[in-house]
């Protein structure tokens, strides 16, 4: 499903983000990626989703070579995968509906099926009845499962998380976790990115650790080590 | 599809035109200030135009026939100024006409009076005063009577007099049109860079909704479409208020106007009304365009996600 083949990340001048990474994330799994603040962990994903490049190696998504992605071809790409980030990235101006069917209305989806997949994805998300509200009127629970819904609408392979709930309680973080849990469970990939040292250990999925840039442990039914 | 697309992005640019309403408001503000002070330079142009051209046209000379010229020698010398293509008008003053003015002019005077009772005749000549057509066209009339056939009957032309005085007038009417020009140059490109760093600012608090818009798969053209449409709802809604508040103001300084040149020949609102599409058109034109190349400069950077 998704592959990094010595993949390398380095700023300028010479800061190293990331240093071979090798990996593979077969389809419908769920993988943690942990690791401390500035480890390199958001600049894997933002490979995987064509904000960054990669300095040296090959990326490939679902058979699809994005190495070397044409700029045309990102918003594809980005359809195919879901994200959901830390500060939830909501359109502020936009309500929950709003929110959820820009990312269909993107690529061109017909305002009748936008009427009948939003209120699929809303009960998904345990968010019917609020669709009409903006996100400022939200919890961050709330919002989180707006982004989450957001991400489901495309029905995309892959759902990538970044540290979703580094913004949220401890309440919040459990329903997240669920709701995470669910999608998979439906046969999504998911990518989860946490510093959460207990979110990681309650959950019993595969572990990937990356330290300075470098993976430095990849366990099948993981516990977070650093 | 495409008309679901037209119909999303109008959408759009609404919902955001009225979900930032004070953005918007204070947007429009710039734009409306900028179409009044361009306006304003325009009356300030227009006025001061018509100002010279009514005081060009009360320049005349006036050419003085010998005593002894009669009346059948000036109508020949009347007829041949006629057909000049420089002459606008030709006003014939007959002797007793010209001794009349020249008593009223001097009646103060006893000593002129009582010369004029004593001389048994009209010592005072016919006067034709012409009027050009162009200001310009005075030192050629002239020279065309100085080598007709006329010039013997002639006894003098006031054109030395009023010639210092038409150099003036063109001298002036030049150099307001100038700065008029210069100023009004100036200031457009003082408002073309208020107007595009408004909407740069604009287009700045957007930049977080337009990476989040990228991040979920909207492409460029998705993104940056509503911006431009909305950019065209700035320029539109503002030319129309300007309209609004322009017309009063005009409607204000028109008597002011007519009490200043003491003359109701030129009327402002006139000239708006029959350039109407000429100003507002090329003004809103120029708006929008301008709005729309700074929407796609000020959008680019933030698109780089």
């Amino acid at each position: 499903m998704i592959i990094f083949k010595n993949i390398s990340k380095i700023y300028p001048p010479n800061v190293v983000a990331l240093k071979n990474i090798n990996l593979h994330i077969k389809p419908k799994e769920f993988v943690s990626i942990v690791g401390r603040s500035g480890t390199g962990k958001t600049t894997l994903v933002k490979i995987l989703t064509a904000e960054e490049s990669s300095t040296k190696g090959r990326i490939i998504v679902g058979g699809w070579d994005i190495t070397y992605i044409k700029p045309r071809e990102i918003p594809v790409l980005r359809r195919q995968i879901g994200v959901v980030f830390q500060d939830f990235k909501l359109l502020a101006k936009k309500t929950v509906f709003e929110n959820i069917a820009f990312a269909l209305q993107a690529c061109g989806t017909d305002q009748q099926k936008i009427k009948e997949i939003i209120p699929q994805v809303l009960k998904i998300v345990s968010l019917t009845g609020k669709e009409n509200r903006y996100p400022i009127q939200l919890s961050g629970g709330e919002q989180q499962r707006v982004a989450i819904a957001r991400a489901l609408v495309h029905r995309p392979k892959i759902l990538v998380a970044d540290e979703p709930t580094g913004n949220l309680d401890s309440i919040n973080t459990q329903e997240i976790m669920d709701l995470l849990l669910k999608i998979n469970e439906f046969g999504t990939t998911v990518v989860l990115v946490s510093h959460n040292k207990e979110v990681i250990n309650s959950i019993n999925k595969r572990v990937i650790t990356i330290d300075n840039g470098e993976i430095i442990s990849d366990q099948k039914i993981g516990k977070y080590l650093l | 599809m495409i008309s679901s697309s037209i119909f999303r992005i109008i959408l759009f640019a609404w919902q955001s035109f009225w979900r930032n309403i004070w953005l918007s408001i204070v947007t429009i503000t710039i734009i409306v200030l900028t179409f009044i002070s361009i306006n304003f330079l325009i009356t300030v142009n227009v006025v001061s135009d018509a100002a010279i051209n009514i005081v060009k046209d009360k320049v005349d000379i006036s050419v003085y026939f010998r005593p002894d010229i009669t009346e059948p020698q000036v109508d020949e010398v009347q007829t041949y100024l006629s057909s000049l293509t420089q002459i606008k008008e030709i006003n014939y003053i007959s002797q007793q006409e010209a001794l009349e003015k020249f008593r009223q002019a001097h009646r103060e005077d006893q000593v002129i009076i009582e010369s004029l009772e004593e001389l048994e005749t009209n010592p005072i000549g016919a006067t034709l005063q012409i009027r050009a057509k162009n200001i310009d066209d005075y030192p050629e009339i002239i020279s065309i009577l100085d080598n007709s056939k006329y010039n013997d009957l002639i006894l003098d032309k006031n054109f030395d007099d009023n010639q210092a005085y038409i150099g003036k007038i063109k001298e002036f009417s030049d150099n307001i049109r100038k700065v008029g020009l210069f100023s009004l140059g100036v200031f457009a490109i003082i408002a073309l860079l208020i107007v595009f760093n408004t909407i740069r600012v604009a287009i700045y608090t957007h930049r977080e909704e337009i990476g989040v818009m990228k991040l979920v798969g909207a492409t460029n053209w998705f993104i940056r479409s509503p911006f431009l449409v909305e950019a065209v709802f700035y320029g539109v809604v503002s030319c129309v208020i300007a309209i609004i508040i322009i017309y009063p103001l005009l409607n204000f300084i028109q008597p002011h106007i007519n009490s200043f040149f003491l003359t109701e020949e030129f009327n402002v609102i006139n000239y708006f009304n029959q350039n109407f599409w000429k100003i507002f058109g090329l003004e809103i034109l120029v708006i929008i365009f301008l709005n729309i190349i700074t929407s796609v400069v000020a959008i680019r950077r933030y698109l780089k996600v």
